[in-house]
């Protein structure tokens, strides 16, 4: 396990200094443009190069990656052109914003989903569950740039019931959460939930199962203690990798209703050709991939004795 | 001929020119804004100048514009709009930057909604009559929130700073007769350029005329920061809001809030909210819309054309408009192929179908342009036939342009607005039929500002001004920093510069019709539309006029709570 487990890491700092140098060549060897970036377009040339002999920028580009990686580091991420202030003040609270907003889409969509997929796969073409698979194709089919206008529409401008913005300038206010987590949850349960009968489904089929109910079981003993544990193997990584989507892929969501989360800032940066915002958003977004990826790999090989042991 | 000095009953000197703009308003001449914008900017008063107007048109005492109610006192208002950064001033490349800054510095003139401009931090102002010297009486008694007092070392500082290549401002194409040139090609302002007159006067001296001073000095940039910004302290006003108006800044994050409070005295009057609040709702034009419906907000900065139904069926929303002098121009720039052959340039403005664009993409909310970028809301407009699409014409001058068809363009354009991609997308298909055809490269906005002075083609948008030889000064005469086509024709700028330096709108409007006429031949920009800018607010918030460039000027803005 723990040669496993440093396998992961080693793979996993590889995959960072890989994606930083990608990073690097595509926002950094121009110096001119990284330049012109900094002091807007209407700086002079002379300008221009005294601020870049003043950052090291004529340094050899060796001495700058590796000035620039050991920054990152330590986590100095330079300063937002936009924000006019060091990357990490608006980095780190959008990040919280995102977490928040993750959190409660989490907080009903794990719950929900395990159970309908549960009962779902647990008797695999009952009226239960193809109401239940429906509902949840439907729901999946609905994207969020579509699904946000229109209960927006119901909410906001029909009924009346919600704000139309999250941008919680008076404060955190729990009510601004509710339509982006709304949008987010309808996309995302029916999924979790559709994988998670599929899986269920798949071991209420297998021998041991059979012989569980044939010997005599009770059913509720038999759903509990041995079917559910194999079932959730699938979902669980499935639920890791929506961390990755709920980071960076809610971003017409944050958009929409300009919550102040982590996506729509990663929209703003690039927008603004921010680029010091842009490399420290992409470097955590790559960060948060990598390390859901490799819990969702060491909780799999908790979860699954199999390969633990191969 | 010496002329005689007229003076007014304060003995104050009245420019020459006035008695004969009066007579042209008696006579139809010119309209009555035109009178009451040209003689406030000879230095009459507004009071003076409205009087002036209802005594020649009959009009009796001041008329206000809307029936009087008692204002209310209090409360805040929460204002939907992108907050930016507020360092330097000088610098802003965004409107609504000054409008966070706006109640807490001031400017030396102001333009209203009704686009006459006044005297503000500057008392009153006089021009020479050849328009090259003007002096500014400051208004005394106003104190910076530091405690320091207004003067006239506030405002020299600001100009020594605008003009000073290093801070890096667009103000420096305004005061274009301050400036001289250096050895190495550069500029910087000219010894002597203005003088300290005493502790409430300065004096500009141009080395050419100039006739949107007043005007130039309301320009969104050209805030007025105490003297010491960027010599006693950093140049950074977020960090040190030391201003002459009447709010101060409480609470600011870029990209989240701006909260400006309500400080003690005054100079200016009484003003009746405590609070302004602009919230940050982000770019989606919906979003802002949201927010007013359901009262996160009072008041939107602005309502994108398609969202202007949604207002108007919100319960409680009002919808402001305003015509401008807004626009976008499909520029060609004359020195890159295909478009250094005028006659590509002249088939391709002669395929646009001007009323089908703005019906497609602006849905009509709005006037159609005629490819000179004057506006005929401009007072100096000067109305040439009107142009019909006519695509045999632009098939006869592609063939004569020598050019194998099809010939293939792209455009470049910023999606700063919606209507930019539909304008194209109309054009492209009526472009077509000539034998054009049109690539869209649509890009983000902040993009689009990196290629929009070098890109063979691009469609740029250019914001209202109050004259027309604003515009043209800033970008057709040759080699000015804002020349996004690379457009040089002696013949129209010297037609420019002679229409430029009449102060007669009479005589102005006369001498602009070369300078349309050239630049329209000369086929550099296809401009469909002249638009309509829309706001919105509750039905609680009273006293609020649209702005054709969005400043927010809330002094008199109060809510009926």
């Amino acid at each position: 396990m723990l040669i496993f487990v440093t396998r992961r890491a080693a793979t996993m700092v590889l995959t960072m200094i890989a994606v930083s140098m990608l990073l690097f060549a595509a926002l950094e060897v121009n110096v001119e443009n990284v330049a012109v970036k900094v002091l807007g377009p209407y700086s002079t040339d002379e300008q221009r190069n005294i601020w870049l002999e003043n950052n090291g920028y004529f340094e050899p580009i060796y001495v700058r990656y590796f000035t620039w990686l050991s920054n990152f580091v330590v986590g100095d991420f330079g300063e937002s052109i936009r924000f006019r202030t060091d990357v990490s003040e608006v980095l780190w609270p959008r990040l919280g914003n995102t977490a928040i907003l993750a959190a409660c889409v989490f907080a009903v969509v794990i719950p929900v989903s395990l159970l309908l997929g549960v009962l779902s796969g647990m008797r695999e073409g009952s009226k239960l569950d193809r109401t239940i698979s429906v509902t949840s194709i439907v729901t999946t089919s609905v994207p969020e740039f579509a699904s946000a206008p229109l209960l927006s529409a119901i909410f906001v401008f029909y009924l009346g019931l919600l704000p139309g913005t999250s941008g919680m300038a008076a404060g955190f206010d729990p009510v601004q959460l509710i339509l982006p987590a709304l949008v987010l949850i309808i996309y995302d349960f029916g999924y979790v939930a559709r994988m998670t009968r599929a899986s269920m489904a798949e071991v209420m089929t297998t021998n041991y199962i059979r012989t569980a109910v044939l010997k005599g079981l009770p059913y509720r003993r038999v759903i509990l203690r041995h079917a559910l544990r194999n079932a959730l193997i699938a979902p669980f990584t499935v639920i890791m990798l929506q961390i990755n989507w709920l980071l960076s892929g809610v971003i017409v969501v944050e958009f929409f209703f300009a919550y102040k989360g982590f996506g729509a800032l990663l929209l703003e940066a690039s927008l603004n050709q921010d680029i010091y915002l842009i490399e420290a958003c992409a470097m955590v977004s790559v960060f948060v991939a990598v390390m859901t990826q490799a819990l969702a790999d060491i909780g799999y090989t908790y979860l699954n004795p199999r390969i633990r042991f191969s | 001929m010496a002329k005689s000095e007229i003076r007014d009953e304060s003995g104050k000197r009245v420019h020459p020119y006035i008695p004969e703009l009066c007579e042209q308003l008696r006579k139809g001449d010119c309209d009555r804004r035109e009178f009451l914008r040209t003689a406030t900017l000879l230095g009459v008063s507004s009071a003076a100048a409205y009087a002036m107007a209802g005594s020649i048109l009959g009009e009796g005492p001041v008329k206000k514009a809307v029936a009087q109610e008692t204002p209310k006192m209090g409360g805040t208002l929460r204002s939907a709009m992108r907050v930016q950064r507020m360092d330097d001033p000088a610098t802003y490349d965004w409107t609504e930057m000054s409008n966070q800054t706006r109640a807490i510095c001031e400017y030396l003139t102001v333009t209203g909604s009704d686009n006459v401009t006044r005297p503000y931090l500057a008392e009153s102002w006089e021009a020479s009559d050849d328009l090259k010297t003007w002096t500014f009486k400051l208004q005394q008694g106003i104190t910076w929130s530091n405690g320091d007092a207004f003067n006239a070392d506030d405002v020299i500082h600001n100009f020594s700073r605008w003009l000073d290549p290093e801070v890096g401002s667009s103000n420096i194409g305004l005061f274009g007769g301050m400036l001289e040139q250096t050895a190495d090609g550069g500029q910087r302002m000219r010894d002597g350029a203005i003088e300290r007159v005493d502790d409430h006067t300065v004096r500009l001296h141009l080395s050419e005329p100039q006739l949107a001073v007043p005007e130039n000095l309301y320009n969104y940039p050209t805030v007025i920061v105490h003297r010491g910004f960027g010599v006693d302290y950093e140049a950074d006003l977020a960090r040190n809001p030391i201003g002459t108006g009447p709010y101060e800044l409480a609470e600011f994050r870029v990209g989240e809030v701006c909260r400006l409070r309500k400080r003690g005295e005054y100079w200016g009057g009484e003003v009746f909210l405590d609070e302004i609040h602009y919230i940050d709702t982000g770019d989606d034009p919906s979003a802002r819309v949201a927010a007013l419906a359901s009262g996160q907000v009072d008041h939107v900065y602005e309502v994108d054309i398609s969202a202007i139904d949604l207002v108007e069926r919100i319960p409680g929303a009002v919808l402001h408009e305003a015509v401008t002098a807004q626009t976008g121009v499909a520029r060609m720039r004359v020195t890159e192929a295909p478009f250094d052959n005028l006659k590509v340039r002249q088939a391709v403005v002669a395929c646009m179908d001007h009323q089908k664009v703005l019906e497609v993409a602006y849905r009509g909310r709005g006037k159609i342009a005629e490819n000179h970028h004057v506006s005929p809301i401009h007072p100096e407009y000067f109305q040439l036939p009107g142009l019909t699409r006519d695509v045999e014409k632009a098939k006869a001058l592609l063939a004569e342009s020598g050019v194998s068809l099809p010939i293939r363009v792209k455009i470049d354009l910023g999606q700063a607005e919606a209507w930019h991609l539909g304008a194209m997308q109309e054009f492209r298909q009526q472009l077509e039929p000539a034998g054009i055809i049109l690539d869209l490269n649509p890009m983000p906005g902040a993009s689009y500002w990196d290629v929009w002075d070098k890109t063979p083609f691009g469609f740029t948008q250019w914001t209202h001004r109050p004259l027309g030889v604003m515009v043209l000064n800033l970008g057709y005469k040759s080699g000015v920093p804002w020349n996004e086509s690379g457009y040089s024709n002696p013949e129209f700028d010297a037609a420019l510069a002679e229409a430029s330096a009449t102060l007669d709108v009479v005589e102005r409007r006369a001498k602009m019709e070369a300078v349309q006429k050239i630049l329209q031949d000369d086929a550099v920009i296809a401009q469909p539309l002249w638009r309509s800018v829309f706001s919105a607010t509750t039905d609680k918030v009273r006293g609020y006029e649209i702005h054709p460039t969005f400043y927010h000027q809330f002094h008199k803005v109060w809510l009926d709570t």
